[in-house]
């Protein structure tokens, strides 16, 4: 079954394996000057939080992101983003669509092997090639970005860069990307055997994959753990004030780029609060005067002497790798869900 | 009589149609079986249903002694060609051969090498350049091959010219002669079916209207045909099956297994052809016949 498997998905496999082939050499080629280009800034002896790198970091990154190097980065981080999408429609979609759409499957599942296990087979061998053209993506572009992401993480000190936890950087390094390929193949698998259609199982392999690749970010990652509350005190580098004025009502905005002291932190959400720690919506009467006039310093200093500091709610950095595991579990939960469904429609109603 | 198919109160629902309803139809071994019926009888689920394609609604099917397609042992004990004989179309012929000896434990690759040989098929063309023709005795090649007890062949030569069809069933002949494999074949076709079987289930909506070994059918089966008579009045053991009058004339078409003495018939014998359609045809179909004359002109 094995060997049938691989005759049927050669043509697939060889594409795939030229399309990796095409990644590494594009990557392979362009890596070293990237490299060279992060140690001429003079980054590669500077790790560390002095301010002096991390407005280094900054500038390399910005110098980055208007040049060649900048689009590099977003193709080959588009490409993981598409990798999974790519393969829930081309390997998923049509694995029992096409059988049924051709009538082939009366011709695969009268030999002497029974549908569980030709489908058991085929997903295990399709799906995990699935999640290794994936994860052999991330992780060439992982290695390639490599200076990129360390001076993102020295820029993160200076509280302006994001960090791994952005949405870009976290869907398309560690592990996430594997567990997405895997619920991406499942689903065009099971929209395939449902639809019985390789086009409409496409279709729909597609807008599910896609409105859950937005929604979860969104509403699902915030709350994998509780989040971290903090109340911090201003003025402060990484919090940025703003008030709208008297016409807007005097409205009164803080801003925390980054939870001070907490470099790398994924800021849920940020606001002022007052000394009995409630949310303030407007600007107090004393500063008015002088809010978006004078020195932003000035505004803040007044704001601080008016009792108002910052209310933060943010998850650490640390706890990366525990969201990578979280997302990716559910993601590979949802799969073997889809998985177990198949199964059981393949034996019930299919013919 | 032993039987490789035996189904009971076997239903299949689609939904709110039941495409077979309540069917309970025994299939001998070691016969070549003709499956007929008109379209919609129930002939493609009811094969369907003994591949284990399908999984029944009710009552139970059993072949050959087993269910349907749940064992690799039971599957590797009937081979079947599914209607318009499929074939992966990007596959190459060889592939093809080299799938059945992958997926078959009991797969005899020098039957089936020979069988290609025979049939001039190049094990380096794509089955999906293949004619209809070709493409049939391949996916039949595949159902011989893995050398089968029991051949399931769903109108396997519907959309085939004349001439095909008769490549096509002379190779299923031939590979039934060699090896004493049982077979169902359905069609509705009975030029064919008469070329091939020995055996005739003929299905009605789900119903067997009526079943045996085609000798004894067009032995016991009568066109009699003489002046206008009720059939009310004939002798016990003569059956009616069609009857169709005019003034002056009655023309009958009886079952009976004494021969018939009435000097007053004509008798003549029945074709194969036009005892199926007598049977197929739904106004004949009448639970309790009663005597009654109605002119058909």
């Amino acid at each position: 079954m094995i060997r049938l498997t691989w005759l049927q998905f050669r043509a697939q496999a060889l594409t795939a394996a030229a399309a990796l082939a095409a990644f590494a050499v594009l990557l392979a080629a362009t890596g070293p000057h990237l490299a060279s280009m992060y140690s001429s800034y003079g980054l590669s002896s500077c790790h560390g939080t002095s301010a002096n790198c991390a407005n280094l970091a900054s500038y390399f990154t910005g110098t980055l992101g208007t040049g060649p190097y900048g689009v590099l980065y977003l193709i080959s981080v588009g490409s993981i983003l598409l990798a999974p999408a790519v393969i829930g429609l081309f390997w998923g979609a049509p694995l029992i669509a096409r059988e049924l759409e051709t009538g082939t499957s009366a011709l695969a599942w009268n030999q002497s092997v029974t549908r569980n296990r030709w489908l058991a087979v085929k997903l295990a061998v399709t799906g995990l090639g699935a999640m290794a053209v994936t994860e052999g993506l991330s992780l060439m572009q992982t290695w390639w970005a490599a200076p990129i992401s360390q001076a993102v993480t020295d820029g993160a000190h200076a509280g302006v860069a994001p960090g791994r936890f952005t949405q870009l950087a976290f869907d398309t390094h560690g592990i996430t990307p594997a567990g997405y390929a895997a619920f991406a193949f499942a689903l065009g698998v099971t929209a395939g055997a449902l639809i019985r259609r390789t086009v409409p199982a496409m279709a729909l392999t597609l807008a599910i994959f896609t409105a859950l690749q937005v929604a979860l970010p969104l509403w699902v990652r915030p709350h994998l753990a509780p989040p971290v509350h903090v109340v911090v005190a201003v003025p402060s580098p990484e919090i940025s004030p703003g008030s709208s004025g008297p016409a807007g009502g005097n409205k009164l905005t803080l801003t925390a780029l980054q939870a001070p002291g907490q470099p790398g932190a994924w800021v849920l959400s940020s606001g002022p609060v007052n000394a009995t720690g409630q949310a303030v919506t407007s600007t107090p009467a004393a500063c008015t005067g002088l809010a978006n006039k004078g020195t932003p310093s000035a505004f803040v200093d007044c704001l601080a002497s008016q009792g108002i500091r910052e209310a933060i709610t943010y998850q650490p950095a640390s706890r990366y790798w525990r969201f990578q595991w979280a997302e990716t579990a559910i993601y590979l939960a949802l799969a073997l869900v889809l998985a177990f469904y198949c199964f059981r429609r393949l034996n019930r109603r299919l013919s | 009589m032993t039987a490789v198919i035996e189904a009971s109160g076997l239903g299949k629902q689609y939904r709110r149609t039941w495409a077979l309803r309540d069917c309970t139809l025994a299939v001998p071994e070691g016969r070549v079986v003709g499956l007929v019926g008109p379209n919609g009888a129930g002939k493609t689920t009811m094969l369907r249903l003994a591949t284990g394609q399908l999984t029944p609604t009710c009552g139970t099917i059993s072949v050959l002694g087993a269910t349907p397609a749940v064992t690799p042992a039971q599957l590797a004990r009937v081979g079947v060609v599914a209607q318009d004989t499929p074939v992966y179309a990007r596959m190459r012929v060889a592939d093809h051969l080299r799938l059945g000896a992958w997926l078959n434990p009991g797969w005899d690759d020098e039957l089936a090498r020979r069988r290609i040989g025979q049939l001039g098929l190049d094990p380096g063309q794509r089955a999906g350049s293949l004619s209809g023709g070709q493409r049939a005795q391949l996916a039949l090649t595949l159902a011989i091959a893995k050398r089968p007890e029991l051949l399931i062949l769903d109108e396997p030569v519907a959309s085939l010219d004349p001439l095909a069809r008769r490549e096509f069933l002379r190779g299923l002949m031939e590979a039934v002669a060699e090896h004493g494999t049982s077979v169902v074949l359905s069609s509705h076709l009975v030029a064919d079916l008469e070329r091939v079987c020995d055996y005739l289930i003929v299905l009605v909506a789900s119903r067997v209207r009526i079943a045996g070994e085609v000798s004894a059918l067009l032995a016991s089966h009568h066109r009699l045909s003489g002046p206008r008579r009720d059939p009310g009045t004939l002798p016990a053991g003569q059956e009616v099956i069609e009857e169709s009058h005019t003034d002056k004339q009655s023309t009958l078409l009886v079952r009976t297994g004494d021969p018939v003495h009435d000097p007053a018939w004509a008798v003549n014998p029945v074709s194969l052809e036009e005892l199926v359609i007598a049977y197929m045809n739904p106004a004949n179909d009448i639970p309790a016949r009663r005597p009654r004359l109605g002119v058909v002109s």
